[in-house]
């Protein structure tokens, strides 16, 4: 008898110490030795990876993009701009598309207010217009005071470039792969991003990322570390 | 070994911390901070290697790895500039380009053939008789080179890259980049600064001078004024320094790239660098202009700021009994300081008549060093190193010889402009300097420093930080970057500096001397390729007048040193001795290059400004390759990978690569294979079944719902580019597959093909999304069914039919009944995170039927026995859509979808010139043919797209694309392979497919 899982395009060498079974996932709540103090508690400054290809996301794309508001929030106007809002982040992409991103933290109340009809413009599960693309790509977090030394190693991407404010996205390469990265904070040791790629890429990706931080000491991390990271922003 | 002077405030080596190293099998001693030149030097070793051509002693020249003098084996590394690297515990050193020893290297004989060498030998001896060629040229590559790796040496350490960003790039960490930086850093601006060498100062760094006229409050040395600058520059906030950095490359839109070597406390050995800057300062300051003179590359033969340095940086006095030749003031300076350090001068033989800085003259009066003007060293002697040295009048007329251990030679100074040449500013010649200087800047770049011809300390400054606000400038005019205001206060603050400038010394006159009066038989002008002036002389002669190519026919410039040395001697003779030949005068006489109205053009410069490691450039090394959900399963089942495309797929799953057992199961019972590299995509929008009529050749709106449609793309050309299967989901819903290699571009093609037509569609690559398992053979309906309550039966699911349904209520699978093998066959679309899962259930329904794996090359045969094609196998750029027999596809009708390829099928439809598909098998039972040999009579008339020893039809058979002459059922063909040595093998056109030619097993 073969029980059904859904398996992550990401592996860490890292034994997980609390797990979670999610709609089939095994999520990982937290490694060993990865610490048990939420993020910013502990004295030491860590850097983390945390897989969270688990996390629902939505592609949404229409000629009328303003007319859509998934989970009840608007669209950001601006190319490239981000919005994050009760755990919902949602990224422009271009005229026609944008990326929806159900974070750990997400508010699943949200859509008891809808008084939408059929075609409902703000519920992805019942509005042509989104299609899921959790399955699509890998997605993970990089969180910690040296995130950015450790995405220069791997891009060419101006992270900290002062005409942007966070959360913005990029939809560029990272360490050759095209990805979309959204920059959630660049606020000194609470500097984190997220971001997506090519679900193949996962275990080149993971390799790639991980050596690039380890003289900066990134660790995996599960997901209640990114929790409590996203919690503090 | 040398006594080190050990208290010099300038010192950058640490002589308490001893550092032991192996050279040659022995250990010798050095110190930290020494570079591995400086520590062989200080025990003595004055012979470094050999050179090129004539394996002639090279020894310490310019402290700066400007030559392959000093390049040794370290670590069994070739070609490591020993000058720029530091000295390491443990390190193994070896000479290199020796035959026994650098001390006597039994090659040294060569020396005394250059008679038998000329310019260009190579290209006009050993060529008659032909036959003597080869033979030649193994010697001649034999000898040439420098270093031997071997191809499977393995790059000991690591290796790493970093893309950082930047506002403000700047080139060079002495005065003019301090000031530079910390400029624009002043200014709330990013700053990255790089310097080559591991510590910034510059040429400020090493000397104790100062000109007692208040320059600076207190009269500061200028070693001490550099650190004070670097102490501001390393201390500030927005400055990030990059010490013992190279740069390589700078690109248009200020790209700039480097590497940089790794210290004691990096995680790295080298590192690539690369910078997108808004604006790029380059203050990379001057190298010294070689001093052209018989056996002026003799071991003892050194330039000022070698000599200096390794005194005044590392503690090592370069000689006893020193001769001083110079063409500037840095120069005397040198001599000066060199007599309070403890060595014996001579004499300073200088060849400027005037524009000497007094206050030095009586310096040197005071110290009573023999003071020429107007003489130049005209030959070293000594077999392996100085021991004397004749010097001259620059005419000639007179000359003296001088016993001595050490020349400190140099005719003047050379901005390092390569970094603006390679950004495509244009240089001209600058008759006043001497210089070649940008005469247009590329966008958003600035000079600064010693390069725009300074040499007066606070006028370097304030370039440095003239050209570190212009950068400020350049960052703030951005569209997005602050408002008006702060820019009227920067410029204002631009013109008050600008002012400033006009107050202080501008460029000084520097010396245009270019070669002593010699015939210049063992005067090197590039000491990389042993390339003389006499070798100038006897280009120039043949009729080459450009120094660019003179550079390429004597290969001056073209060595490790990367024009260094000769860059800028060789176009100032060039045009000096091709302007004296045409006005009748001696070459080597004193006129000057302008008094002879010739005008210096400067040779090229390429990328890498700084040769490094191709290791470095490589970086951390990650193979980025995507991987199926399946991977590791297939590994763990003895699956071979193999990298096809962006994919690594399972191609083998055992050692027999004829993957006779694979096929056999797929024929005779069950298989499955990984096929979840296939692109998959879902087009919806109101529009989206015209963008399926645009660029697929068949009717799309006949799709039905419940069934699947196999179809092709084709470019404008009607070439295939695409073919995969649609399926309706609902109304203009649809999902589609694309061959692997395509399905990065499908998006894209999409779009253009619809660019004009303003229609309201989406699509969304779900290529990763779903991974798909394909069950072959006659038992796979068996083990489908029990996975699934659906009914899966013929009728209820026919060929070509098309299932959405629920594996255990929890996986939903989208079924395809489709038959690419040639036998019944399921396509099963899963989402790619349950694929584990419905891989074991398939695979433990199979069990009571042995089912087995089979991998890309079994489906590779088992579909050419069927005759079905893959696009980039049985086609190539130019083969159309006729040429493969799939015609039927393409629906002529659909007149307003305009799709794309129709018209030139339109043309192509009655061409009688174009190739076929056609089936061959080969004659008399013989082997398979190669894959791409060429089929041929007395041309050649096509070639191979597959062929294979067919296990289920006991013959080899292939597939072929051939002129039409030749595609007629029963044609003999001639296959000719690579390395066939003229035994031709020969294959007859046969119908297609091969195998079960009515699709009954599919269909079944």
């Amino acid at each position: 008898m073969v029980e059904i899982k859904r398996y992550s395009p990401v592996a860490f060498k890292a034994s997980p110490k609390r797990t979670e079974v999610r709609d089939n996932w095994t999520v990982v709540l937290e490694y060993d030795g990865e610490g048990q103090a939420a993020f910013g508690q502990s004295s030491v400054n860590d850097n983390y990876l945390v897989d969270l290809s688990h996390i629902t996301r939505f592609d949404v794309q229409s000629s009328n993009l303003d007319s859509i508001t998934p989970f009840g929030i608007k669209i950001p106007q601006g190319l490239c701009e981000s919005y994050l809002q009760d755990g919902v982040l949602i990224n422009r992409m271009n005229r026609i598309q944008a990326s929806v991103f159900c974070l750990p933290n997400k508010k699943n109340e949200m859509l008891t207010e809808c008084k939408c009809d059929a075609d409902c413009k703000c519920d992805p599960q019942n509005s042509s217009s989104y299609t899921e693309t959790t399955e699509v790509g890998m997605c993970m977090a990089i969180i910690g005071k040296n995130v950015f030394s450790i995405t220069e190693k791997l891009t060419s991407l101006d992270f900290m470039d002062s005409a942007k404010t966070t959360p913005f996205l990029y939809q560029a390469p990272m360490s050759h792969i095209p990805c979309q990265i959204i920059t959630l904070s660049r606020d000194s040791a609470k500097s984190g991003i997220i971001f997506t790629a090519s679900r193949g890429y996962g275990k080149d990706m993971v390799h790639a990322i991980m050596d690039a931080g380890e003289e900066f000491g990134l660790k995996p991390a599960g997901e209640d570390k990114f929790k409590s990271w996203l919690n503090n922003l | 070994m040398i006594t080190r002077i050990n208290q010099l405030p300038t010192l950058r080596v640490d002589p308490a911390n001893k550092v032991v190293f192996d050279y040659k099998g022995k250990d010798y001693v050095g110190v930290k901070g020494d570079t591995v030149a400086t520590a062989l030097y200080h025990n003595g070793v004055r012979i470094f290697g050999r050179s090129l051509k004539y394996h002639r002693p090279r020894g310490l020249y310019s402290l700066d790895g400007e030559c392959s003098n000093t390049c040794m084996e370290i670590d069994g590394i070739p070609n490591v500039r020993t000058e720029n690297t530091l000295v390491k515990q443990g390190m193994k050193v070896k000479e290199q380009n020796v035959k026994g020893s650098a001390e006597n290297d039994m090659m040294g004989f060569i020396d005394k053939l250059d008679w038998m060498m000329p310019a260009g030998f190579y290209y006009k001896t050993m060529h008659k008789p032909a036959s003597i060629w080869p033979i030649a040229m193994k010697q001649i590559r034999k000898a040439a080179g420098l270093g031997v790796l071997s191809p499977d040496f393995e790059m000991p350490g690591k290796f790493d890259q970093i893309f950082p960003s930047a506002d403000v790039v700047v080139i060079g960490g002495g005065p003019a980049g301090m000031n530079a930086a910390l400029a624009a850093a002043d200014k709330g601006l990013r700053v990255i600064i790089m310097e080559s060498r591991p510590w910034l100062g510059g040429f400020f760094d090493y000397r104790t001078f100062d000109y007692k006229d208040a320059q600076y409050k207190n009269s500061k040395p200028l070693y001490s004024r550099a650190r004070e600058l670097a102490s501001k520059v390393e201390s500030h906030a927005n400055i990030r320094v990059f010490k013992h950095t190279s740069v390589v490359g700078t690109y248009t839109n200020n790209l700039v790239t480097g590497f940089q070597i790794g210290g004691d406390n990096d995680k790295f050995n080298e590192r690539y660098i690369e910078i997108r800057a808004k604006s790029v300062v380059v203050a990379a300051g001057c190298i010294e202009r070689p001093l052209l003179f018989e056996n002026n590359e003799r071991p003892g033969v050194m330039q000022v700021a070698c000599a200096h340095r390794l005194a005044r940086t590392y503690g090592i006095l370069a000689g006893e009994k020193a001769v001083f030749s110079v063409g500037h003031d840095l120069g005397l300076e040198a001599a000066v300081d060199l007599f309070d350090l403890g060595m014996k001068i001579i004499c300073v033989a200088d060849v400027r008549e005037d524009g000497q800085n007094p206050y030095l003259m009586i310096e040197l009066a005071k110290r009573n060093i023999p003071y020429l003007k107007g003489w130049v060293a005209s030959e070293a002697h000594g077999s392996k190193r100085v021991n004397k040295v004749t010097m001259t009048t620059l005419d000639g007329t007179i000359s003296r010889d001088f016993e001595c251990d050490l020349v400190v030679a140099s005719a003047g100074l050379t901005p390092i402009n390569g970094h603006l040449t390679l950004a495509h500013a244009k240089l001209r010649y600058d008759s006043h300097t001497n210089f070649f200087v940008a005469d247009t800047m590329p966008e958003k770049t600035h000079a600064a420093g010693r390069m725009l011809g300074l040499e007066d300390s606070l006028s370097i400054e304030v370039s440095g930080k003239l050209a570190g606000l212009n950068a400020a400038l350049d960052c703030k005019l951005m569209p997005q970057s602050y408002g008006n205001t702060e820019v009227d206060a920067l410029k204002s603050e631009i013109e008050s500096f600008t002012a400033q400038s006009k107050e202080l010394p501008g460029p000084a006159r520097g010396s245009k001397f270019v070669t002593a009066p010699v015939k210049g038989r063992k005067t090197f002008i590039c000491f990389d390729e042993d390339t003389t002036i006499k070798n100038i002389k006897q280009t120039i002669d043949m009729g080459f007048d450009v120094p660019e190519l003179i550079k390429r026919f004597t290969s001056a410039g073209t060595g490790p040193g990367q024009g260094g040395i000769p860059g800028h001697n060789l176009p100032l003779y060039v045009a000096k001795y091709t302007a004296a030949s045409s006005k009748c005068f001696s070459s080597s006489s004193s006129s000057s290059i302008q008094s002879l109205g010739a005008t210096p053009k400067p040779t090229n410069v390429r990328p890498p400004l700084v040769p490094t490691l191709i290791a470095t450039y490589s970086g951390s090394k990650h193979i980025m390759m995507k991987r199926t959900p399946m991977d590791e399963m297939q590994r763990a089942d003895g699956g071979v990978f193999r990298k096809i495309g962006v994919w690594e797929r399972a191609r083998y799953f055992s050692d027999d690569f004829s993957c006779k057992k694979e096929i056999e199961n797929v024929r005779n019972n069950v298989g499955m294979l990984d096929g979840s590299t296939l692109g998959k995509f879902r087009i919806h929008g109101p529009d989206a079944l015209k963008v399926l009529q645009r660029v697929y050749v068949s009717d799309m709106s006949k799709v039905k719902t419940g069934r699947v449609k196999y179809s092709a793309m084709c470019n404008d050309d009607g070439c295939v580019i695409d073919d995969g299967v649609v399926v309706k989901l609902a109304e203009n819903d649809y999902y589609f597959t694309t061959s692997t290699a395509r399905a990065g571009a499908t998006i894209e093609w999409l779009r253009y093909h619809t660019r004009f037509d303003g229609w309201d569609f989406y699509v969304v690559n779900l290529t990763d999304s779903m991974g798909v398992i394909n069950l072959s053979g006659p038992n796979a309906r068996k083990v489908l069914q029990k996975i699934t309550s659906e009914d899966v039966s013929n009728s209820a699911f026919p060929f070509s039919g098309y299932k959405e349904f629920i594996i255990k209520d929890t996986i939903p699978v989208k079924a395809m009944r489709l038959g690419f093998v040639g036998e019944l066959s399921y396509e099963l679309h899963v989402p790619s995170s349950y694929m584990v899962s419905l891989w074991n259930m398939v695979k433990d329904a199979g069990k009571e039927f042995n089912i087995q794996n089979f991998g890309v090359e079994a489906q590779n045969v088992l579909r050419m026995e069927k005759c079905h094609i893959i696009l980039g196998q049985e086609s190539e750029q130019r083969t159309n859509l006729l040429d493969l027999g799939l015609g039927f596809l393409w629906d002529r009708t659909k007149k307003d979808a305009k799709t794309i390829g129709a018209v030139a099928l339109r043309q192509a439809e009655n061409d009688p010139t174009r190739f076929r598909l056609v089936g061959f098998e080969m004659e008399n039972n013989g082997r398979a043919a190669r894959d791409g040999a060429l089929i041929v009579d007395d041309k050649v008339r096509g070639y191979v797209c597959t062929a294979r020893d067919s296990f289920t039809l006991n013959k080899a058979v292939g597939m072929a694309l051939v002129e039409s002459h030749l595609a007629k059922v029963g044609t003999r063909i001639q296959i000719f392979e690579d390395e066939c040595k003229g035994e031709l093998i020969y294959g007859t056109v046969v119908p297609m497919p091969f195998y079960d030619p009515d699709g009954k097993r599919m269909k079944s």
